[in-house]
């Protein structure tokens, strides 16, 4: 199982990351990311996508755990 | 429908946020066949964007989580010719590498106002920010060439760090790229923060540490910085048939040709303004999804409906902008009532489209883009 991490406060909230996976995560009206989904199974077709999402974020703020 | 040759073995040649999106892509879409991306630099792919900002300023990250794509990685190589008959690739430790399906993401790199052995710094890679960075702590005085915004983020990093700082502006900063109103706002700070912003062209650098403008007058400084544009890396693909004006110019689902996409810095896409680059973090990404999922699927693919989205950090304020830029004329104010703090505006194009931008005030981007396709 592997689980997306955010490091808050390092969180610019660019969106690059719910434009890769929006089934995945999303930002709030306030401009939090929201994880909707943490834990994903190794090989499932999401983790694909999860994969891509943190490795957008211009500044690093998610990883894969 | 029409059949189109699924390749089974990938070759991507570049490793920035292009290739690296691009090998994610092609797994999403079910590529399950040989992948191989292949990197000029000996490094990891990292945030471009970060080097001219955080790493500069205070040293925040601007390392990538690790990939998932499972892509055989080859680093510290770079590809020195293509045979599209042969479908073989040349790099430059004199080994050939085959493909089924190409993806070309070489990107591009400073352009530099005295040529490769000149004094100057510029700011591209990792390796020049780090150089930058050690060199600014010693407070030189800094003359920073070039006002867009990555001369403009650098002059910015410049002053943060104590130094004395020249801009030499061959224009209002930002104009071409940001539009009139947000040109003020930010040359404004930038001279209330101490920038010095001299109007004048570059002609080149002397010996003795000066920047020689065009009217003859020179500027001294210990530290010289460009920041004057990129030039695409594509001097590889010169005998191989794919440059058009000497161009790598791709259409609107990333495609050179059926079986070769190409996709960030290095490639002119199809916008709503011609043919031309759009180098910026979200628009490699973008292309590259694009590309990568036209290198399977073809014209069963979607594509390219690039709404670019571009930021920047610099003077003691935040922009978060979308839509095709410059915004002309005065914006209209959907919070605040100037750009010189928090504030969310809005430009319309003539044609209904537009541009939304928000300065120092956080919004979800996906609001934005909203905001922005609202516009008229």
């Amino acid at each position: 199982m592997k689980k997306i991490v955010i490091d808050r406060p390092r969180c610019e909230g660019h969106g690059l990351c719910e434009e890769i996976a929006p089934d995945l995560m999303h930002l709030d009206d306030a401009g939090e990311l929201i994880l909707d989904v943490e834990d994903i199974p190794e090989g499932s077709p999401e983790l694909t996508d999860a994969g891509a999402a943190v490795r957008v974020c211009p500044v690093a703020a998610l990883r894969l755990a | 429908m029409k059949l189109i040759e699924v390749p089974e073995r990938i070759l991507v040649i570049g490793n920035g946020i292009a290739g690296q999106t691009a090998c994610d892509g092609l797994r999403a879409a079910g590529f399950d066949g040989d992948l191989t991306i292949v990197g000029a630099e000996p490094r990891a792919a990292y945030s471009r964007p970060a080097l001219s900002k955080a790493l500069l300023v205070d040293g925040g990250s601007h390392e990538l989580a690790p990939p998932t794509h499972e892509a055989t990685e080859v680093r510290g190589v770079a590809a020195v010719e293509l045979d599209v008959e042969s479908r073989r690739v040349r790099l430059d430790d004199g080994s050939d590498l085959t493909y089924e399906g190409l993806v070309i993401a070489t990107g591009s790199r400073a352009r530099r106002l005295g040529g490769d052995h000149s004094v100057e710094l510029s700011l591209r890679t990792v390796d020049d920010a780090l150089v930058l960075r050690e060199r600014l702590a010693a407070r030189p005085t800094v003359v920073v060439v070039g006002a867009g915004p990555l001369g403009m983020e650098i002059a910015s990093a410049a002053l943060s760090a104590g130094c004395r700082a020249t801009l030499v502006a061959d224009g209002p900063p930002m104009l071409s790229h940001l539009g009139h109103c947000l040109s003020d706002a930010f040359t404004a700070a930038a001279v209330a923060r101490g920038l010095t912003v001299v109007l004048g062209s570059a002609a080149g650098i002397d010996d003795a540490h000066g920047v020689v403008l065009r009217d003859g007058s020179r500027i001294d400084a210990d530290l010289i910085v460009s920041a004057i544009g990129d030039i695409p890396d594509t001097e590889w693909l010169a005998t191989s048939g794919l440059l058009t004006g000497g161009r790598l110019e791709v259409d609107s689902r990333g495609r050179v040709r059926p079986d070769i996409v190409a996709a960030g810095d290095a490639a002119a896409v199809p916008t709503p303004t011609g043919i031309r680059r759009i180098p910026l973090w979200s628009s490699a990404i973008e292309q590259a999804k694009v590309a990568a999922n036209a290198l399977l699927a073809g014209d069963d693919a979607p594509e390219l409906d690039l709404e670019p989205y571009f930021w920047t950090e610099q003077f003691g304020l935040n922009l978060k902008a979308t839509g095709h830029l410059p915004a002309a004329g005065e914006p209209e104010f959907l919070l605040g009532d100037s750009p010189h703090g928090p504030s969310v505006m809005r430009w319309t194009h003539v044609g209904g489209d537009g541009v939304a931008v928000a300065v120092n005030h956080r919004i979800p981007i996906p609001k934005l883009r909203r905001m922005a396709a609202a516009a008229g």
